[in-house]
C-alpha cells in the first residue's frame, strides 16, 4: 500500500518515539491515510480513562490538514456528540504543511487536559464547565467511567 | 503683468537683429534668443572678474534690446521725460530697423535708459512669433548686423562671434547625425561656467544673482541673464527664493520660459545625479572627466578641421559647448542603452529564475526607489527635486509663476505633437521632459490649489496629444519608466486623465468618438494601463507560455488518440483574438494584463462609465470592421480610431455590446448565405438548403443525447452553423423559440451535465465550484457539447448556472494554469504551497520530507500518485527546487491531469467563438461575468429600470405591492423570481437592471396565475383585488414555473 513518504515516516517516528499520553498508533492495513491511537490525559477528569482516536490523512497531505475524530465518547466541550473535535491547529486556516502529527497530537492532548470553554463544540458543556465545574467535573468523570477504555497497564 | 507679450516681441526683435543668423525659430531657440544678461554687464562695469565674455556680450545684448523696445513701446509711464522712450512721445516715428540702428546708437552712447522699460514679462517666447519678426528683420539681417558693427566694436564682435558659434554649433550637431534644423539649437551664448562645472546652475545663478543685486544698488538697472541653459531643483529654488526675497520674478519667468518650453533644455534638467541621491556629496567627477577628456580630444580635431581660422578664444569657448551638449548626448544615449539592457536583463531574470527571488521584482523594489533609482538608468528625472520645487512654485503667492510654467509646457507640448520623425535620441530627450512635465501633473493633490487644478486642466491634454503622437516604442519606454519610478503616481495619473474623458464626454456627448481630446487621452490611458502592469509584480513563469518544453511535446503526442473524436475542427491559430487588433505597445513591452495577478491599480477603475455610455458601439464596432477589412486588404490606413483596440476603458456591458454586434453580423452573414442558398436550390432536386438558423430539436427526458446528437449532426456537416442563431424546440411543446425557449434549454442542460452524478465534472468541497473529472466515463465527446454549449450561450447572450473556478476562463483564452490559479481552486493547497514556498529554513527536506511524487484521490476517493519529473519519488524538495515543485504541482494539477478533458471541452468553445474578439475585448474575469452573470441581485435597481404597460404606472397600487412583496422575499425567492421572468436566475452582466424588466396588466383581478415571456422579460401580472392575493399567486407561480405553456 502506497501512502506519501513523509506519512510513513511520520508513523514510524510517533510509534518510536513511544508517548505516554499518545498510544497503540497504527495505520489501517489496507488505508495508510487512517491512522488510529489512544490518548491517554493526565488532568482529570478524563485521567482515569482512554480515549481511541481516529486520524483521517486527505491524499493531499500535507498540503491539506488531516482530520481527528474520536470513536470513545467524552464529556468534553471542545468535542462534539460525533466525536468531530475542533482543533486550531487542523483547521483550514492555521494549517501548515510544515507541521507533523506528533505537533497535532500534542495539541489535541493539551486540549482535552484543558479544555477551552471559549471555543466549544457543545455550548452546554461549555457553560456547565464555566458556571459549575464541580458538576461538570463530576458528570465527566461518570461519562468517562462508562465509556472510555482501559488505561495502559505501565 | 499685463502688455509683458507685446513688449517681449519687440525686445526679441533686437536680439534676431544683432544676432542675426539663427535658424527658423523653433520654440527653443526664441526662448534662446531671448535671453539677456545685463547683470553680468554691470558686473563688468563694476570690474566684476567673474564675468566671464559671455556674459558680457548678452549683457550687451540685453542692453540693446531695452533700448530697443523703450524706443518702439515706451516704459509705459505717462510722465516720462525720457527723449529716447516712446512713452514720453518724443520719438519720432520709425520703422523697425530704424529703431533697430537707434538703439545701437544709444547703447554706444550709453544713454538714458527708464527704469521701468524692462519688461514685466521680459520672457514667454512663443511660438507664434517668429513670423512678424522676420518680416522685419529678416531681410536686412546682413545689413543691420554690418550696421552695428560700424557702430560699435564690441557689438561686432558680439554679434560675429555669436554668428559663428551658432554656425559651429549646428555643424557640431550635424557630426552628431542629428538633423539641426529639427533641434531646438543651444542658445547663442552659453554660460561657460555651466558647461564645465558639475553643479553649475546654482554657481552661475548665483554669481549673476550677486552681479545683479549690485548693478540694482549701482543705476537701478534691472537686470537681465544669460539664457538659462537647465534647471535643477536645487538651482530653481534658489532661484526662487532669490527672485522673492527681490520681490521680483523676472528672472523666475525668464528661466522657465528657457527650460520648459525646450525639449533640449528641459531635458537637461532635473537630472538626478548619484551626488543628490547619496547625501548631496558632491558628484564625482572622474567618470564624467574621463569622458569629457576623450570628448575634447575627438571634438578638438573636428575644430581645427573646420574651423582653423578661429580665434584661439572662440575655439576654447566652441568646445566647452560642444563638450556640453556632446556629454549630454552620450549621457543620454548612455542611459537610452542600458536602459535596453536593463529591460532585458529583467526579462530574462524573470523567466529564468524559478528561485524564490522572483517575488521581488518590481513591485516590492519600490521601496529601495530612493537608492536604486539612478542604478535602473529608467530615467534620470530627480523626482523628489522636482515635486519639491514644484510644490514650492505652485504654492508661491505669486500666481503668474504657474502660469508661466503652464505656458511653458503648453508649447513644449505642442512642439512634441508635431513632431514627425523617429530618432531614437531626440525621444530620449522628449521622454525626459514628458515625464517630466507628467510628474507635474500627477503632483497636484498636495495641495490641490486653483492653480495646481488649471495647469491639470489646461497642461494635461497637451502633453496627452504630444505623448499620444509618439512612435510606440518611445510610449513603451514611458510605460517603463512610470511603471518604474512613479508607481505612487499612476493612480492620480488615470484619475486626472479619467476626469479629462468624462469632461470632454459631457461637452460632445453627440461626437465622443471623433473628439480628438477623448481618443488621446485614451491613447495615454492606454500607457498607463501597462505601466500599472509593469509596476505591479509579474507572474513567472508566465501563464501564456507552456511550463516545459516537453509536456508540450508530450500533449503533441497525444494528439492521435482523439482521432475517433465525433467533433471534426481544425481549430485556428489564434482564436478570440484578430490579427489586426493585436496590441503594438503590449508586443513591444512583452507583457501582458494576464501577468497581472493583483495590479497596483485595479483594472476596474480604468473603465470610464461616462464614455462607456455615450460610445454608440455601433459605430465603433463598423469602424473596427473597416480596421479589419483594411488589414485583410493590406492597406494600413490608421485613420481609424476604434475604441474596442482600447477595451480596457469600456465597463464590461458596453463590451458585451460589442460582442453582441460581433455575433449578430456573424449571425446574419450565416443566416444571408443559407438563404441565398435556398433560393438558388429552389426548384431544383428536392434537397432541402441550409437551414437559417440553428435549430435543435430536444426531447426533455434524452435532453443530452438529443442535444449531443444534434451538434455533432451539425458539426460534422457544417460546423459554421453553429454561429447562427439558436432555435430549441421542444418535443411535444408549444412555445416559438424567441429566446426564452432555448434560454431553458441551456438551464436544463447546463443543470444535467454538472450534475456530479453524471460523472463528467466534480464538485470540489471546498469552494463548490465544478471541476473536470480527470478519470471520466464519458468520452470527449460530451466535453465538446459542453463547451459548445458555453460558447453558445456567449453568442446568444445567454447566462448560466455554471460554477467554474476562474482557471477554466484563463486557459480557455489559451492561457495555461499556473500556481496563482490554485488560490480559488483550492484555497487550502495553496495556502499550503505558499508556507512552502515561504520556509526559508535549510533543513526543508526533513521538514516536509516531500518527495516530486505528489497524491490525490480520485472521484472514487482513492488515493492517485503521479511523479513530477521522473522518478520524482527520490528527488525530494528543498529550497533550491521548491518553485520548481509548486509549479510542476499546479501544472499537473491545472494542466496536465485534464488535458484530454479540456481539450474536448476548449474544442466546442472554439467552434463557435473563435472569430469573436473575445480575447480583445475581454479578460479572464470579465469572460466569467458574461458566461455566468454576477451573483448579486440588486433589486431596487431592477425596479427603478422597470418600465409597465397595460395600464400600469409605477405609481398603480399593484405595482407598488409588488415591490414591497419583492423586496421582502428572501435570496431563494428572489433567484425563483428572476428565473421566472427572465429565465435565467443569473445576474446579466451590468446588473439587473439592463434586464429591461416590463410589468404588462393582465386584465383586472382574477383568480390566474401571474405568467411570463422570458425571451423579452416581460411579466403578465393580473391586477389582482389585494396585496395578499398578489403575494399568494406570485409565490405560487415562482414555485411551479419549469416546463414552458400556459398554468
Amino acid at each position: 500500500m502506497t501512502a506519501p513518504r513523509r506519512l510513513r515516516k511520520e508513523l514510524v517516528d510517533l510509534q518510536e518515539s513511544s508517548l505516554k499520553s499518545f498510544r497503540d498508533i497504527k495505520a489501517d492495513d489496507d488505508n495508510l491515510l487512517r491512522w488510529t491511537g489512544l490518548i491517554v490525559p493526565d488532568n482529570p477528569p478524563y485521567n482515569k480513562g482512554a480515549f481511541r482516536i481516529e486520524i483521517n490523512f486527505p491524499a493531499e497531505y500535507p498540503f491539506k490538514p488531516p482530520k481527528i475524530s474520536f470513536k470513545t465518547k467524552i464529556y468534553h466541550p471542545n468535542i462534539d456528540e460525533k466525536g468531530q473535535v475542533c482543533l486550531p491547529i487542523i483547521s483550514t486556516e492555521n494549517w501548515k504543511p510544515a507541521t507533523r502529527t506528533d505537533q497535532v497530537v500534542q495539541a489535541l492532548i493539551a486540549l482535552i487536559n484543558d479544555p477551552e470553554p471559549e471555543h466549544p463544540l457543545r455550548a452546554e458543556l461549555a457553560e456547565e464547565f464555566l458556571k459549575d465545574k464541580k458538576k461538570f467535573v463530576k458528570n465527566a468523570e461518570d461519562y468517562t467511567r462508562k465509556h472510555s477504555e482501559k488505561r495502559p497497564a505501565d | 503683468m499685463s502688455g509683458g507679450g507685446g513688449e517681449e516681441h519687440e525686445a526679441r526683435q533686437t536680439t534676431t537683429t544683432a544676432t542675426t543668423t539663427l535658424p527658423m525659430p523653433l520654440p527653443g531657440v526664441s526662448s534662446a534668443s531671448t535671453s539677456s544678461a545685463a547683470a553680468a554687464a554691470a558686473a563688468t562695469a563694476a570690474g566684476g572678474g567673474r564675468a566671464t565674455p559671455e556674459m558680457k556680450r548678452s549683457a550687451v545684448r540685453s542692453l540693446i534690446q531695452r533700448y530697443f523696445h523703450q524706443l518702439q513701446s515706451g516704459c509705459g509711464n505717462a510722465q516720462c521725460t525720457n527723449a529716447n522712450c516712446a512713452s514720453s512721445g518724443k520719438v519720432a516715428p520709425m520703422t523697425p530697423n530704424e529703431v533697430a540702428a537707434r538703439a545701437l546708437q544709444l547703447f554706444s552712447q550709453d544713454a538714458q535708459l527708464c527704469e521701468n522699460a524692462t519688461p514685466t514679462l521680459p520672457t514667454a517666447p512663443t511660438t507664434s512669433s517668429p513670423q512678424q519678426d522676420v518680416d522685419m528683420l529678416s531681410p536686412n539681417d546682413s545689413s543691420s548686423s554690418s550696421n552695428s558693427s560700424s557702430t560699435t566694436s564690441t557689438i561686432t564682435s558680439a554679434s560675429t562671434t555669436t554668428t559663428t558659434s551658432t554656425q559651429s554649433q549646428s555643424q557640431v550637431q550635424e557630426q552628431n547625425k542629428r538633423p539641426a534644423h529639427l533641434i531646438d539649437l543651444p542658445p547663442v551664448i552659453i554660460d561657460a561656467t555651466s558647461a564645465i562645472n558639475p553643479t553649475p546652475t546654482i554657481e552661475a545663478i548665483e554669481a549673476t544673482a550677486a552681479a545683479a543685486a549690485t548693478a540694482e544698488d549701482a543705476d537701478a538697472c534691472t537686470p537681465t541673464l544669460p539664457p538659462v541653459e537647465f534647471l535643477d531643483a536645487a538651482s530653481l529654488e534658489a532661484l526662487y527664493e532669490q527672485c522673492r526675497a527681490a520681490e521680483n520674478y523676472v528672472r523666475l519667468y525668464q528661466a522657465i520660459g528657457d527650460v520648459f518650453a525646450s525639449v533640449e533644455r528641459l531635458s537637461k534638467s532635473f537630472i538626478c545625479t548619484p551626488g543628490q541621491e547619496l547625501k548631496h556629496l558632491p558628484p564625482k567627477p572622474e567618470a564624467n572627466a574621463l569622458n569629457k577628456e576623450q570628448l575634447r580630444q575627438l571634438e578638438g580635431e573636428h575644430d581645427k578641421d573646420e574651423d582653423s581660422t578661429q580665434r584661439q578664444e572662440e575655439e576654447e569657448e566652441e568646445r566647452t559647448r560642444q563638450q556640453a551638449t556632446e556629454a549630454a548626448d552620450v549621457n543620454e544615449q548612455r542611459s537610452g542603452d542600458t536602459d535596453g539592457d536593463t529591460y532585458g536583463d529583467e526579462r530574462n531574470d524573470n523567466v529564468d529564475d524559478d528561485d524564490d527571488d522572483e517575488d521581488e521584482p518590481m513591485g516590492t523594489s519600490r521601496n529601495a526607489e530612493d537608492i536604486e533609482e539612478f542604478l535602473h538608468k529608467g530615467t534620470k528625472v530627480d523626482f523628489q527635486g522636482l515635486r519639491h520645487v514644484k510644490r514650492l512654485l505652485f504654492s508661491s503667492p505669486c500666481q503668474t509663476i504657474a502660469e508661466k510654467l503652464t505656458s511653458s509646457v503648453i508649447q513644449l507640448a505642442d512642439y512634441i505633437r508635431y513632431l514627425r520623425f523617429y530618432r531614437q535620441d531626440l525621444w530620449e530627450q522628449v521622454l525626459h521632459c514628458l515625464v517630466i512635465c507628467f510628474d507635474m501633473v500627477t503632483n497636484t493633490t498636495a495641495n490641490n490649489s486653483v492653480t495646481d487644478m488649471e495647469y491639470v486642466d489646461r497642461v494635461l491634454p497637451k502633453l496627452c496629444h504630444a505623448a499620444a503622437a509618439m512612435p510606440v516604442r518611445a510610449q513603451a519606454r514611458l510605460a517603463q519608466i512610470w511603471g518604474e519610478y512613479c508607481p505612487d503616481q499612476l493612480q492620480v495619473l488615470l484619475s486626472s486623465c479619467q476626469q479629462q474623458i468624462t469632461l470632454q464626454v459631457l461637452l460632445d456627448e453627440e461626437s465622443v468618438r471623433e473628439n480628438e481630446h477623448i481618443i488621446s487621452v485614451t491613447k495615454v490611458l492606454k500607457i498607463v494601463y501597462y505601466a500599472n502592469i509593469l509596476a505591479s509584480v509579474l507572474e513567472r513563469p508566465s501563464c501564456r507560455l507552456p511550463l516545459q518544453e516537453q509536456e508540450e511535446q508530450e500533449s503533441a503526442a497525444a494528439v492521435p488518440e482523439e482521432s475517433e473524436d465525433l467533433f471534426v475542427y481544425s481549430s485556428m491559430q489564434q482564436p478570440h483574438m484578430p490579427k489586426f487588433a493585436e496590441d503594438p505597445l503590449e508586443k513591444c513591452l512583452q507583457v501582458s494584463v494576464i501577468d497581472c495577478r493583483d495590479p497596483l491599480v485595479p483594472l476596474q477603475e480604468f473603465y470610464n462609465e461616462a464614455l462607456s455610455e455615450h460610445i454608440q458601439m455601433h459605430q465603433d464596432y463598423l469602424s473596427y470592421k473597416t480596421l479589419a477589412m483594411e488589414s485583410e486588404l493590406g492597406s494600413s490606413h490608421t485613420n481609424y480610431f476604434c475604441f474596442m483596440l482600447y477595451a480596457f476603458i469600456l465597463t464590461p456591458a458596453t463590451k458585451v455590446d460589442a460582442l453582441y454586434y460581433d455575433c449578430r453580423m456573424r449571425m446574419y452573414s450565416e443566416r444571408y448565405s443559407s438563404l441565398y442558398s435556398i433560393l438558388n436550390n429552389f426548384g431544383q432536386d428536392g434537397q432541402e438548403g441550409a437551414r437559417p438558423d440553428l435549430k435543435l430539436t430536444v426531447r426533455r427526458d434524452q435532453l443530452i443525447n438529443d442535444a449531443l446528437i444534434g451538434l455533432e449532426l451539425v458539426a460534422m456537416s457544417n460546423p459554421k452553423d453553429l454561429k447562427k442563431q439558436l432555435v430549441v424546440e421542444f418535443v411535444g411543446e408549444q412555445g416559438i423559440d424567441e429566446g426564452g425557449v432555448s434560454k431553458e434549454f441551456f438551464q436544463l442542460i447546463v443543470e444535467e451535465i454538472f450534475n456530479p452524478a453524471f460523472g463528467m465534472f466534480v464538485q470540489q468541497e471546498e469552494t463548490n465550484n465544478m471541476w473536470f473529472n480527470a478519470t471520466p466515463f464519458e468520452n470527449g465527446a460530451q466535453f465538446t457539447l459542453i463547451g459548445i454549449i458555453i460558447g453558445l450561450a456567449i453568442y446568444n447572450n445567454v447566462i448560466l448556472a455554471v460554477n467554474f473556478p476562474m482557471v477554466v476562463y484563463r486557459k480557455l483564452m489559451g492561457y495555461r494554469g499556473t500556481y496563482y490559479d490554485l488560490s480559488d481552486w483550492s484555497p487550502t493547497l495553496f495556502k499550503s504551497l505558499q508556507d512552502m514556498l515561504d520556509y526559508q529554513g535549510m533543513d526543508m527536506e526533513e521538514v516536509f520530507e516531500q518527495t516530486f511524487k505528489i497524491s490525490y484521490s480520485n472521484v472514487f476517493g482513492e488515493m492517485v500518485e503521479h511523479e513530477l519529473v521522473p522518478h520524482g519519488s527520490e528527488v525530494l524538495v528543498g529550497q533550491h527546487n521548491k518553485r520548481h515543485f509548486v509549479n510542476l504541482y499546479a501544472d499537473f494539477l491545472l494542466n496536465v491531469n485534464i488535458q484530454q478533458q479540456f481539450k474536448a471541452f476548449c474544442k466546442g468553445f472554439e467552434m463557435v467563438t473563435d472569430e469573436s474578439p473575445l480575447k480583445l475585448l475581454f479578460r479572464p474575469e470579465e469572460i466569467e461575468k458574461l458566461v455566468c452573470g454576477s451573483r448579486e441581485f440588486d433589486f431596487v435597481e431592477l425596479e427603478h429600470s422597470t418600465e409597465y404597460e397595460g395600464g400600469y404606472t409605477e405609481e398603480t397600487q399593484i405595482v407598488q405591492d409588488f415591490w414591497s412583496i419583492v423586496h421582502a422575499m428572501p435570496h431563494e425567492s428572489k433567484r425563483k423570481l428572476l428565473e421566472f421572468t427572465t429565465g435565467s436566475a443569473r445576474v446579466p452582466v451590468g446588473g439587473l437592471k439592463c434586464l429591461r424588466l416590463l410589468i404588462t396588466r393582465h386584465g383586472p383581478d382574477s383568480d390566474r396565475l401571474p405568467t411570463s415571456h422570458t425571451c423579452f422579460n416581460v411579466l403578465l401580472l393580473p391586477e389582482y383585488s389585494s396585496k395578499k392575493k398578489l403575494e399568494e399567486r406570485l409565490l405560487k407561480a415562482i414555485n411551479y414555473s419549469k416546463g414552458f405553456g400556459m398554468l
